[in-house]
């Protein structure tokens, strides 16, 4: 089993997972991804001689391999809640402007009225 | 008379801003999440270490392991505006998945398994569980706190 095929799908999967979405995530998560793609060489050399070497059975390789899949799907439900959090608090930032100018907005009118009754 | 007309006029569009914001319903960070996860996976490792011995043998550990698993999966099914960490949990904890619950369930199958295997399965567990409590330690509580106090409904 060739592990430069199998980099290729992981890193396939990872990508349609996020759809268009890759080119828009911030330079952080960009990092996250291509983090991961490098761990999963890593680990698909490493798996691949501990095969060769008969460390490991070619199912226990499978099940590594399938663990690895798994773990995209993974990676891709972290990426989407990390930027449901960030989208959360850039919006609350925003709610939190409306409502100090709200405020804002009535302490002045109320100052003005107490000068006019002053 | 006129300030209190903008005081409620302001009051009701803040809370319709606030009834109709998906983000007020973001995740918060929860600290029994992520302290029992932080124990889920120190205990799962201990577990998978004894992988080398056979199954039955340490059926009972295997089964105190489980129901703690149990709980925590059924408690992220039933926190508000959980859907990620659920479907995060539902992974690792699903057999047919090759994290802890696939771990277990193939031990259970094949009686004993070998060192090397164990050692690399344990770092795909091991990934898998970081994600989530790093996934825990992303949501901040701050935003919405602050928010909450604003409002006076803290």
């Amino acid at each position: 089993m060739d592990f430069k095929d199998l980099l290729k799908e992981l890193k396939g999967n990872l990508l349609s997972l996020m759809g268009s979405k890759f080119d828009d995530l911030k330079d952080e998560s960009k990092k996250d991804v291509q983090d991961f793609l490098k761990a999963s060489k890593a680990k698909l050399e490493r798996w691949t001689t501990l095969l060769a070497e008969g460390n490991i059975t070619l199912d226990d390789y499978k099940w590594l391999v399938e663990s690895q899949k798994d773990l995209v799907v993974l990676q891709g439900l972290y990426a989407a809640g990390v930027s449901k959090i960030k989208l959360g608090h850039l919006k609350n930032s925003i709610l939190d402007t409306v409502i100090n100018t709200a405020i804002g907005f009535v302490k002045d009118k109320e100052d003005g009225n107490n000068e006019a009754n002053a | 008379m006129k300030t209190r007309f903008y005081a409620v006029y302001l009051g009701a569009l803040t809370l319709l801003l606030v009834s109709s914001c998906g983000s007020l319903r973001a995740p918060v960070f929860d600290q029994y999440s992520y302290q029992k996860g932080t124990e889920l996976k120190v205990d799962a490792l201990n577990l998978m270490d004894k992988a080398t011995m056979s199954y039955d043998s340490e059926k009972t550990a295997i089964d105190t392991f489980q129901a703690e698993l149990d709980k925590m999966l059924e408690y992220q099914k039933n926190r508000e505006n959980n859907t990620i960490s659920y479907a995060m949990w539902k992974m690792i904890t699903n057999p047919d998945k090759n994290f802890i619950g696939g771990f277990l369930k193939r031990w259970k199958e094949k009686g004993t398994l070998i060192g090397p295997f164990i050692t690399e399965a344990k770092g795909q567990v091991s990934d898998a569980l970081d994600l989530i409590l790093q996934y825990e330690g992303k949501k901040d509580p701050v935003a919405e706190n602050k928010l909450k106090a604003i409002l006076g409904i803290q």
